[in-house]
């Protein structure tokens, strides 16, 4: 386990290091600079701005800079924002996690209970109504779906805040505050569970399919089990371990943020950050971040094999 | 005045993805709403304005609103916390610094500068020394005295090398500024320090944009110029959190990517703001369900007939219209050897239906431009001014003249070679209409057209900037002096293009700032840009300002912002 763990590390920061070049100079060979945002600089100040920022250094000498301050902890310092990228993350990456952990818990949440329904049910009238409508809500474009909800709760029937995160000007605190976020909250999670559940679904549904049919799960119910005990104690817990896995994956996603979700729904995300920081070439934080995104998914993956090791022994590491 | 000027870039952009949105039903709708096509450019007032018969009616006035009696709330799309004038990088927190600070000098509605904190100011005869006379009794927002001794730090902070703002101060060439930038000497000899409420400055040569640049905002001397050392201003990024202020409301409370809250500044010169308190809130873009519930009490939209229908609709919005101090152009490269034919270029604006492209395919949210400067400034003018209306036959003549004669596959072509327009324009709605139309039109004219769209600006520029192109689309930022309207036309700015006639106009221009000497100077210019045509004239954009019917005081100037009129808000 040790020495499979030291390996995995040094492969790691060998990934990492890769796509600490590639997401390097993907931005930096972009054609426009930062300084290209302002069409009202001559090209004497240009010049001055571009050797304030660094940018006329030779590439190479920009990269080792970036990398080496990176080792350090400094994700580098926004051009646009003001601030140091990484207060920035501080900033606004809760706000993301705290919508997307909250979608996400629902989202697997319904799926298991659906798919595992489902299954059981398969080819019945519910399971294709279910599988109609999970279809159905899949395919909605995601802007459309967030706007018609705005406009048929917020607008029109006034039951649910037409967006942010607390009414504007709140002066709440404590218990009223929370209450607050989560009445904002309802409608975005809304959509994002709406938008994610029918791929789960059917990921649960068909894993579900295969363990019932086994000889285990034939031998329970001849033990004379309840039909409950049998799908949810030994059907669903064999049925969940590919899942796993799943759940690595998910790291990057719970603090990527949704860009378009959270610009829909006016939510102070790092989605949304993001977006306005590309329109203007922010290089610091689109990097910062781009990186960022890419240390969680190299860790996601590890953390979904140790899981994998620990929840079924058979799996050698 | 620049800060503003990336802002309203953006607020372009913005406007351009609020356009985009209702894009298709824009188009649908064309065919019902366009009025008679009309050969003359000049607009017909009536046309998409808010009707006449519309009263706003209180008892529309959403819930959420009228609970709100000390807060005016507006959105604002995504200021950023740097709320230091000067030291911003995006424009909104320009708008943030404009209710924060109250500039020495402002301008009213029509561009024409007006006392703020400094009461008066003198211009010597030779125009080169301004002397400014600020008001008794100034503050800033922690009681401490505002005095000439701020005014002067504020500038000089500007001069440092290592300031990495937009350049305006720097540009309005304070005697002995160079000198302070290059290490050379302590203090900036231009800039006197006559009294605690009189100051003055010279400059090195004439320039009538140096008012309002050096009336900008003044920061205080004992906080900002406390930790300052010569060749560093990292110091500041730490103070853009907690400002200390001058202008009609303070900061309260920054909470990122959700609200700026201002609270009345009871130190402000002329006298505590109406309304206790004041948010603006961070909205992207598009703000029609935070209108319509009345979670915000402001907006302004893009001056459709849909919208103008809608808001009007809603009924307790007032709704003002406004159109935009910027101009939209079609670039031409000049270093293009078919482009530096005046005729060509002529031909190529007369051929073009602007009309249906610009004005009615956006259903009259804009209206044609001539000239490089928005009607809403003093400068503007209609006489004498070719309004280059679509003419295909007057194109085609024009085009023969030059020796672009048809060939065998219907291109012109002159000297063996093919008359091409490489065009490049952003990915957006208004550009696919464009382009759609441009084609057909120069098609009809025997003009092979070839476009091209981006859908990142910055990639759109370096393309324009690696010189491959014959058009490309632009607009300019906001501008509140005609100078600026008129600067990328001389002294070799646009490449390929000189007037040695426009480079002396320009400098008479700047040296007087007599407003009607200035008109005659101005258009002159007007004149020979609009016939040597160095850009095609587009648009000037119009919106419609809505703002809840239970506020009054709001005075609309768009130059200034809605900073201008804050002050003055109240809820009824």
């Amino acid at each position: 386990m040790r020495t499979y763990l030291l390996r995995r590390c040094l492969y790691m920061l060998l990934i990492l290091f890769g796509a600490s070049i590639l997401i390097f100079f993907l931005y930096s060979l972009t054609p426009g600079d930062y300084v290209d945002n302002n069409l009202n600089l001559s090209d004497q100040r240009k010049a001055e701005l571009r050797e304030i920022y660094g940018l006329n250094k030779p590439i190479l000498e920009r990269y080792v800079i970036w990398i080496s301050n990176i080792f350090q902890g400094d994700f580098g310092y926004s051009l646009a924002q003001q601030r140091p990228v990484l207060d920035l993350f501080q900033d606004y990456i809760w706000n993301s996690f705290l919508l997307a952990s909250a979608a996400t818990f629902f989202t697997w949440f319904f799926a298991v209970i659906i798919g595992v329904l489902t299954a059981y049910k398969q080819y019945s009238l519910f399971d294709t109504l279910v599988m109609i409508g999970i279809f159905a809500a899949m395919s909605i474009p995601s802007f459309f779906i967030g706007l018609f909800l705005i406009k048929l709760f917020a607008v029109d029937l006034k039951l649910l805040p037409p967006g942010g995160m607390i009414t504007t000007g709140s002066r709440a605190e404590g218990w009223e505050y929370i209450k607050d976020v989560l009445h904002h909250m309802i409608l975005p999670v809304a959509v994002m569970v709406l938008l994610g559940v029918g791929s789960l679904t059917r990921y649960f549904r068909s894993n579900m399919l295969e363990v019932i049919r086994q000889d285990y799960v034939r031998t329970a119910r001849a033990k004379g089990l309840k039909e409950r005990t049998v799908l949810y104690r030994h059907a669903l817990k064999n049925a969940m371990l590919p899942a796993i896995t799943l759940i690595g994956f998910e790291l990057p996603g719970l603090f990527g943020g949704s860009i378009i979700i959270e610009k829909i729904f006016n939510w102070p995300g790092i989605g949304q950050l993001y977006m306005s920081s590309f329109t203007v070439r922010d290089y610091p934080l689109l990097m910062g971040f781009t990186m960022f995104i890419a240390i969680l998914t190299v860790l996601g993956t590890l953390l979904s094999d140790i899981l994998y090791h620990a929840s079924d022994p058979r799996v050698k590491l | 005045m620049k800060k503003r000027h990336f802002q309203a870039l953006l607020l372009l952009l913005v406007l351009s993805i609020v356009l985009a949105a209702c894009g298709s039903s824009a188009t649908t709708n064309t065919q019902k709403i366009s009025p008679p096509k009309e050969t003359n450019s000049s607009e017909p007032q009536s046309e998409n304005q808010v009707s006449e018969s519309f009263q706003v009616d209180l008892s529309k006035v959403p819930e959420r609103a009228q609970q709100r009696t000390d807060t005016i709330i507006v959105g604002l799309t995504n200021p950023s916390g740097a709320f230091t004038p000067y030291f911003t990088q995006v424009g909104y927190d320009g708008n943030v610094n404009s209710v924060l600070y109250t500039p020495l000098v402002r301008v009213d509605p029509n561009g024409v500068p007006e006392p703020a904190l400094a009461e008066k100011w003198e211009i010597s005869e030779d125009q080169l020394t301004y002397t400014f006379y600020l008001r008794e009794g100034l503050k800033y927002s922690d009681g401490s005295p505002m005095t000439t001794e701020d005014v002067a730090f504020t500038w000089t902070l500007l001069h440092d090398p290592s300031y990495d703002g937009l350049n305006d101060v720097v540009e309005t060439k304070i005697k002995g500024g160079q000198a302070y930038k290059e290490g050379k000497a302590d203090s900036i000899e231009g800039i006197q320090i006559i009294d605690e409420r009189t100051i003055s400055v010279t400059l090195e040569s004439t320039n009538a944009t140096a008012l309002t640049v050096l009336g900008g905002p003044i920061l205080s001397k004992a906080y900002y110029g406390k930790d300052y050392k010569f060749g560093n201003l990292d110091y500041i990024k730490n103070l853009h959190a907690n400002p200390i202020t001058n202008g009609p409301y303070k900061l309260e409370k920054f909470i990122p990517g959700q609200e700026v809250r201002f609270v009345a500044n009871e130190h402000y010169i002329f006298g505590k703001p109406k309304t206790e308190y004041f948010i603006y809130k961070t909205t992207e873009g598009d703000t029609w369900q935070f209108i319509e519930t009345g979670e915000t009490d402001y907006g302004s939209f893009s001056a459709t007939k849909d919208n103008i229908e809608k808001l009007e609709s809603l009924g307790f919005l007032n709704l003002i219209p406004n159109t935009a101090s910027n101009y939209g152009y079609n670039m031409f490269n000049l270093e293009k050897e078919h482009l530096q034919d005046k005729r060509v270029r002529q031909a190529l604006t007369y051929g073009l239906d602007r009309q249906l492209i610009y004005v009615e395919s956006r259903q009259g949210a804009a209206r044609l431009a001539n000239i490089p400067s928005s009607p809403i400034l003093w400068s503007y003018t209609e006489e004498d001014i070719n309004p280059y209306p679509y003419d295909p036959e007057k194109a085609k003549a024009l085009l023969d003249e030059a020796g672009w004669v048809v060939g065998a596959d219907g291109i012109r072509e002159k000297d063996g070679k093919k008359l091409e327009i490489h065009y490049l324009g952003s990915k957006n709605a208004n550009t696919d209409i464009f382009i759609a139309v441009a084609k057909e039109n120069y098609e009809a004219l025997g003009i092979k057209f070839t476009p091209e769209q981006f859908p990142d600006f910055n990639t759109l520029v370096s393309k324009v900037d690696s010189g491959d192109f014959d058009m490309a689309s632009f607009s300019t930022t906001i501008i509140s002096d005609p100078s600026q309207g008129v600067s990328s036309f001389v002294k070799g700015e646009t490449k390929g293009y000189s007037n040695p006639r426009l480079d002396e106009l320009y400098e008479q221009g700047l040296a007087t700032s007599d407003i009607e000497e200035r008109k005659k100077i101005y258009h002159e210019m007007f004149k020979i840009l609009n016939d040597e045509l160095p850009v095609m004239f587009t648009t000037y954009t119009k919106s419609i300002i809505a703002i809840n019917g239970r506020i009054d005081g709001f005075e609309l100037n768009p130059l200034a912002g809605i900073a201008y009129s804050l002050p003055n808000w109240e809820l009824k």
